[in-house]
């Protein structure tokens, strides 16, 4: 049935119906009419009956044995079959079988079996006289006649037409009918099919029908609707998201161009930025070697200059010929003054060079002082001013660079009876003892003309004097003082000087008594100075990379770091450096600029660009200034050479572990500025790292989170307000104290806006350490 | 009176120096490169020995360790003359067994008191 079609199983369902109702009324037809029929039998018998009995009584009241009884006369009625007459004793008397008929005449039956017999083709009367006497008994069997059945199966060939007529009306009806019925359900069938297999949501059932098939009709329809309605939203959707995903793609070409291109240019940029610097070190040391080879050059003459004048002042002056010594003498004075020219020339370009160098000795401080005093006092003579020599005969020894500390000494007690007549200089030795080392301080104090804040401001410039005249009037090239500065600097000491105008002047050498034998390239070695590894267990210990050229400093590095808890690679080229990186994913890498192959610069690029070693942060050293390209390049920390090995575990270990301690962020462009901040910050022993604009901080932020961040305002690419918008939108780094560091004029809105973010506002060049430290320091601490 | 050898390859500088020196009484021998300085020390044993150290054929500072090695010379004092500032020449010198230096170009009279401090250290024997 299942597999029937709807139609047909309608049809059919529609044809047992009619059929079943058909043959029902048949049936019920049937029945009535043999009932009527029977009953007509019936009423035929029982006339005949009482026709026959009249007679018969008649006949049988006269002779109750009569055996001439009329029953021929039935032959005229086709329906008797057969009839019989018996006497009071039931004796038969007469019969009658018509003629062809096989009936047999029965015996008389009793009553009882009579009443019990249902027949009613069959008659059993009671002959009686008008008084009621009992004369017989009349037995008459009636059958259906020719007529009788052919009248009745004229009937049942009618009713049977009647009931396939019928029938088939009923099909083509219900065909017909069917069709109304089915056509919209067949239909909807179909178009859900469709639908199913087309996902043609257009389609529509186009039949209509009522009650609930139109109402399923209506809602089918109406899904459809909704269901194209939502497709074609989907279409147009997925069509514009494929066009997004189109454009995303073109974006995302475009963006890989512009990184090739950008990465390129970077490439380009360091490159040339590398060459740059390699062109400026080479000019650098082509000016130097020029001017060590001039200065040679120079000297070789004025030696036969100076030495030949002596010989013949000499000898002027044993011949007694005064005037001739006096302008030997002349030429003598004129020709030191240019040798003395020249070795300052000389000494500064070794020291721009970077390659004055130490001797370092142990002397009496005390012979030093009167070498000098024995060298200096014509001059101070000269002016009419007197020596005073204050140094306590315990002061002891002495571990420096004695010949430096002469040329020092002898630059500023020429400086000072330059500068002052007839007064006093004062050479005054003192050892301050200290913790680590005592300091030894030598002052040339004198009694001159002073200078104002204005010319103390660039007195150890090199090639500046406190006055453009004063070179005219006091002879000098005016780089002594830094020349001096920085012979002080290099033992680790310095030079200050206060003056007032027309009162004085005091210069204070500091030096340490025992200047530490410095190693070429790594300092700061002692072991308790050493930060030792956050993570110090085996097995855990972080590994660091080393790459550098100068097998001493790796050797010596190596031990250091092993000695502070950490695992160490070497590497002495780029090349092999970054082979490392890949290889060994180390922890932290030290990176040494000044590589032979590829760069410094060229590995920290590959570093940050390479997917798998971009994380890893890298502590940068360079002999040079080149911190900013360094931070723009992403180097988490710069330190300069020679290596402080204690600075550069300290920094490793707030590299690795930058949660254990706080620390200073400094987001500042400007070299100068940041470099004031981060002397301050020195002196305070505050850690710290800087970060040239707001992109190179974030980088710094995602790594390890700051105690606090001072913020310039205006920088290159992401500039400090733009940098608090993104630091409003990270709940994590919303806590971290800005204190924003400024040369801008701060508007009242621009003041509102930064007052709910920002804790301080200093205006750059007008705070001193200590409004910074009082900022900084409890935000350290919590 | 103390016999001093100059090595020294520049023609004036030797001239001026020897002059000067011979002026205030002392006997000078001459050697104009390294190679003839040891020989002339060997030879001759001076009292002191003037060194510069940029010297043609073997230069000051060999020419010192050769003279400090062997047993026959090695207790003449040598002052190393080395150009102004050149502090790792200095260095070197001392390094090779020189007993003293001085710069060029020389201050007479700084350079008298240090032959006469070796002088008086290492006393001639004649």
């Amino acid at each position: 049935m299942k597999s029937l079609p709807f139609r047909w199983q309608l049809t059919l369902f529609i044809v047992l119906i009619c059929g079943l109702t058909l043959a029902l009324a048949f049936a019920g037809l049937y029945l009535y009419n043999v009932q009527q029929f029977n009953n007509e039998v019936q009423r035929r018998l029982d006339r005949t009956k009482t026709v026959l009995l009249d007679s018969l009584t008649q006949e049988l009241a006269q002779n109750p044995n009569a055996t001439d009884l009329p029953l021929k006369l039935l032959e005229a009625d086709a329906q008797i079959s057969a009839a019989a007459v018996y006497s009071a004793e039931n004796q038969l008397l007469a019969r009658y079988i018509r003629p062809g008929s096989n009936e047999v005449v029965p015996t008389v039956p009793s009553v009882s079996s009579r009443l019990l017999t249902n027949d009613r083709a069959v008659v059993w009367t009671q002959i009686r006289s008008p008084k009621g006497a009992f004369l017989g008994t009349l037995f008459l069997k009636a059958e259906l006649s020719q007529a009788d059945v052919e009248q009745f199966t004229d009937l049942l060939r009618g009713s049977a037409i009647v009931f396939l007529a019928s029938s088939l009306l009923a099909f083509v009806a219900a065909y017909r009918l069917q069709r109304h019925i089915t056509r919209p359900i067949i239909e909807l069938a179909a178009v859900s099919a469709s639908v199913q297999n087309s996902r043609d949501y257009g389609v529509r059932v186009s039949s209509s029908a009522s009650g609930e098939i139109g109402v399923l009709i209506d809602s089918f329809n109406a899904m459809l609707d909704t269901i194209q309605t939502n497709t074609t939203a989907l279409d147009l959707a997925r069509i514009a998201a494929e066009d997004a995903k189109e454009k995303i793609h073109q974006a995302n070409d475009q963006l890989e161009e512009a990184n090739r291109t950008l990465e390129a240019r970077v490439e380009e940029r360091t490159r040339l930025l590398v060459k740059a610097s390699r062109d400026a070190e080479e000019a650098s040391k082509a000016k130097s070697s020029f001017l060590a080879k001039m200065s040679h050059e120079l000297r070789t003459p004025l030696n036969a200059i100076i030495g030949y004048s002596e010989i013949m002042k000499e000898d002027a002056e044993d011949d007694g010929d005064a005037r001739r010594a006096a302008d030997l003498d002349k030429v003598l004075n004129a020709a030191r003054h240019l040798l003395g020219l020249i070795n300052d020339v000389l000494d500064i370009s070794k020291i721009e060079a970077g390659k004055m160098e130490l001797y370092l000795e142990n002397f009496e401080l005390p012979k030093i002082l009167n070498d000098v005093v024995a060298t200096a006092s014509p001059l101070v003579a000269k002016r009419g001013n007197t020596l005073k020599i204050e140094c306590p005969p315990d002061i002891g020894t002495m571990h420096a660079d004695a010949t430096k500390l002469r040329q020092m000494l002898l630059n500023l007690m020429s400086n000072a009876s330059k500068f002052t007549e007839n007064g006093t200089i004062t050479l005054r030795a003192t050892r301050r003892p200290a913790a680590n080392t005592d300091m030894i301080e030598v002052a040339v104090i004198d009694t001159g003309i002073g200078m104002n804040e204005e010319q103390l401001g660039r007195l150890f410039k090199a090639f500046s004097q406190a006055d453009a005249s004063t070179a005219s009037k006091y002879g000098g090239t005016g780089l002594g003082l830094a020349i001096s500065k920085q012979f002080a600097q290099m033992m680790k000491g310095d030079i200050t000087v206060a003056s007032t105008p027309n009162v004085g002047s005091t210069f204070t050498i500091r030096l340490p008594a025992d200047v530490e034998v410095k190693q070429p390239s790594v300092v700061g070695t002692s072991e308790q100075r050493l930060t030792k590894s956050p993570f110090p267990t085996e097995g855990s210990k972080p590994r660091v990379l080393i790459i550098d050229d100068d097998e001493n400093v790796l050797t010596l590095l190596a031990k250091l770091l092993q000695k502070s808890g950490y695992l160490t690679t070497v590497a002495e080229t780029g090349e092999k450096g970054l082979k490392c990186a890949l290889e060994e994913k180390p922890d932290i890498v030290i990176l040494d600029v000044m590589l032979p192959g590829i760069d410094g610069w060229t590995v920290l690029t590959k570093l940050q660009g390479h997917r798998e070693t971009a994380e890893i942060p890298v502590i940068v050293l360079t002999a040079g200034h080149e911190v900013d390209m360094a931070l723009s390049l992403g180097a988490g920390s710069v330190l300069r050479k020679p290596v402080d090995a204690s600075r550069l575990t300290a920094e490793i270990a707030m590299q690795l572990n930058p949660t254990a301690s706080g620390y200073v962020l400094i987001i500042e462009d400007d070299h100068d500025a940041r470099d004031i901040v981060i002397r301050m910050l020195e002196r305070e022993n505050f850690k710290f790292r800087a970060a040239t604009n707001g992109n190179a901080a974030l980088r710094i932020l995602k790594k390890s989170r700051p105690g606090i961040i001072l913020l310039d305002l205006k920088m290159p690419g992401m500039n400090g307000f733009e940098f608090l918008e993104i630091l409003g939108q990270h709940p994590e780094w919303g806590q971290i104290p800005i204190v924003v560091v400024s040369s801008m004029d701060i508007t009242v809105e621009m003041r509102d806006y930064l007052k709910t973010r920002v804790v301080a506002i200093l205006q750059k060049s007008k705070f001193t350490r200590d409004d910074l430290t009082t900022l900084i320091r409890p935000a350290l601490q919590t | 009176m103390p016999r001093i050898l100059l090595v020294e390859d520049n023609e004036m500088n030797r001239d001026m120096l020897s002059r000067r020196l011979e002026k205030r009484g002392y006997t000078l021998s001459i050697a104009v490169d390294g190679g003839v300085g040891v020989a002339l020390a060997r030879s001759e044993k001076p009292d002191l020995i003037l060194m510069d150290m940029s010297l043609p054929v073997i230069d000051g500072w060999e020419a010192t360790k050769q003279l400090k090695a062997d047993p026959d010379t090695k207790q003449i004092p040598i002052i190393a003359l080395t150009a102004h500032a050149m502090d790792s020449d200095r260095q070197k010198a001392i390094d090779a067994g020189c007993d003293d230096f001085d710069t060029k170009p020389v201050e007479l009279t700084r350079l008298l008191g240090k032959i006469e401090e070796l002088l008086k250290k290492f006393p001639p024997k004649a």
